[in-house]
């Protein structure tokens, strides 16, 4: 592995004199791509630097989550390092040759910051911090959310990205062909009857078309355990590999939703400001509602829930054996419970 | 309750996983005995799972009748113990019998035809409700019927199933 590395540094760093690899260790965590972390003493014109990277390589085929493109999130990121301010590291390149690391990879800045967002909830010992995180996290998305679409959805690539049919012509466009893929898709990700909620949800969106926003670039996965920080400020958005063009409230939605999974409290911050919610909405004026941001809870799920619940069902019909297939039905039903309350089930908690 | 995985498959699938994921990457001898030990409570359980009402009725049933026998045995017998064997042959040991539970996979079988009728519904009365009009109403309520249904469905799952804590092992 160290070789391969070497030589993909040095291809992307052509001016490197030499390239020397050291600490190569798996990062746990990082569900759907399998990260390693390293260090490598780069030697230009004599002079030494070293330099912190991860190796983001994608599963084999039969256990993946997502199916995504490293080079796709290769040009996004550099992309967005081009043109906002959002923290985020650098991307070197992208490897789709599998011969080289056994699947397609990506080499990226390994950035400083603590990922344990954990500690920032539930008194935990960074919970001094959480507001003035949470503040800049949300500014973080305002940006992306309000950066020039062209600018960030390079060559059309985050326009479709899972090939799917999407249409982004238009939001009404946006909106009816990611219904016809959630609706469509219900078959495949229906490894049992009790997941019947999520067909429900789909035709009910379908069925309450909410009043369109503008299309932007979604981060995709924007989720509590999706940044690094330090000092109260976001260091790095992290895992950009389910980024596309979508409606910003999905990238909200989906905060709801991994919020209430992850036992955290990222859209109660910051306080002073009456939550995430409430700043966003001051700084975008798009003023989304708490009822729009129950749809979009629901309508940015469906969209990690159809490959990752397909994931599932290939699971319980024992076409792999990756446990986290089979663990990820647990955490999943207090979504199921959270849809039930947002599509106004008879008896269901309030 | 999901029935695909089963309580069955999600044991098995711990048992799948403690080997492929957890005990090659074991240093320690002491460990990799007890992730074996593990799996072969979990096995067990596996086992037991599919009998274990179904046992305990059969078991209820024949303890009260060998009350009955060793009581009928001592008949005649003198002093304070086989008067009290006597008593529990007669208050015990007189139990009715329990009836044989159903078997839980063809209940899980019926259940999860059961399900599928009900995603179907769900799927035509969307039909019907996009068609607009008188019917559309109808629908409504009919919708309404199975999510009334399905309501206390998912709470108990998720209160059943799920832990204080949220998903564990991430950030």
């Amino acid at each position: 592995m160290e070789q391969q590395l070497v030589s993909f540094l040095q291809r992307v760093m052509p001016d490197a004199d030499s390239v020397t690899i050291s600490g190569f260790a798996p990062i746990p965590g990082g569900f759907s791509r399998e990260t390693f972390r390293f260090d490598a003493v780069v030697v230009r014109n004599g002079a030494e630097e070293t330099l912190a990277f991860i190796l983001r390589k994608n599963p084999p085929a039969v256990v993946a989550l997502l199916e995504t493109s490293r080079d796709v999130e290769h040009q996004l990121i550099e992309a967005v390092r081009a043109h906002t301010e959002i923290p985020v590291s650098r991307s070197y390149g992208a490897e789709m040759d599998t011969n080289v690391f056994g699947e397609a990879a990506m080499v990226i800045e390994r950035m400083h910051g603590s990922g344990k967002t954990s500690d920032l909830f539930n008194e935990g010992p960074d919970a001094h911090q959480a507001d003035d995180v949470m503040r800049h996290l949300c500014e973080v998305l305002v940006e992306l959310h309000t950066t020039e679409l062209a600018k960030l959805n390079v060559g059309g690539l985050l326009s479709d990205p899972r090939g799917v049919g999407i249409d982004i012509s238009s939001w009404d466009a946006y909106m009816d062909s990611t219904f016809r893929y959630y609706v469509d898709s219900y078959p495949s990700l229906a490894y049992d009857p009790a997941a019947m909620v999520l067909l429900d949800a789909a035709l009910t969106l379908r069925r309450n078309k909410p009043r369109p926003l503008p299309l932007v670039l979604v981060h995709g996965d924007f989720n509590p355990a999706n940044f690094l920080y330090q000092d109260g400020r976001v260091t790095a958005l992290i895992d950009w590999e389910n980024s596309r063009v979508g409606d910003p409230r999905e990238d909200l939605g989906w905060m709801v939703a991994m919020d209430g999974m992850s036992n955290t409290s990222v859209m109660a911050h910051p306080r002073d400001e009456g939550g995430f919610l409430a700043y966003y909405n001051k700084l975008t004026g798009f003023d989304i509602t708490p009822e729009e941001l129950g749809y979009f809870m629901m309508f940015g799920t469906m969209n990690i829930a159809v490959p990752v619940t397909n994931a599932v069902k290939r699971r319980a019909a024992r076409e792999n054996e990756v446990f986290l297939n089979l663990y990820l039905i647990q955490p999943s039903m207090s979504t199921l419970v959270a849809f039930t309350q947002l599509l106004g089930y008879p008896g269901a908690p309030a | 309750m999901n029935t695909n995985p089963g309580m069955d498959g999600m044991l098995e699938g711990v048992i799948v996983g403690i080997t492929n994921e957890l005990i090659p990457f074991l240093s320690n001898e002491k460990a990799v005995a007890t992730a074996m030990m593990m799996q072969s409570l979990l096995q067990g359980v596996r086992q037991t799972l599919p009998v274990y009402d179904s046992y305990l009725v059969l078991e209820h049933n024949d303890m009260t009748a060998t009350l009955r026998k060793a009581a009928a045995a001592l008949e005649g017998v003198a002093g304070e113990e086989a008067a009290r064997v006597r008593e529990r042959g007669a208050t015990l040991g007189a139990l009715a019998d329990l009836p044989a539970p159903p078997d839980s996979v063809e209940v899980a079988r019926a259940y999860n035809e059961l399900g599928r009728a009900l995603e179907a519904t769900i799927a035509d009365l969307d039909v019907i409700q996009r068609a607009g009009g008188a019917d559309a109403a109808a629908a409504d309520t009919a919708l309404d019927a199975v999510r009334g249904h399905l309501a206390p469905r998912y709470l108990r799952d998720f209160s059943t199933f799920t832990l204080a804590g949220g998903f564990v092992g991430r950030g």
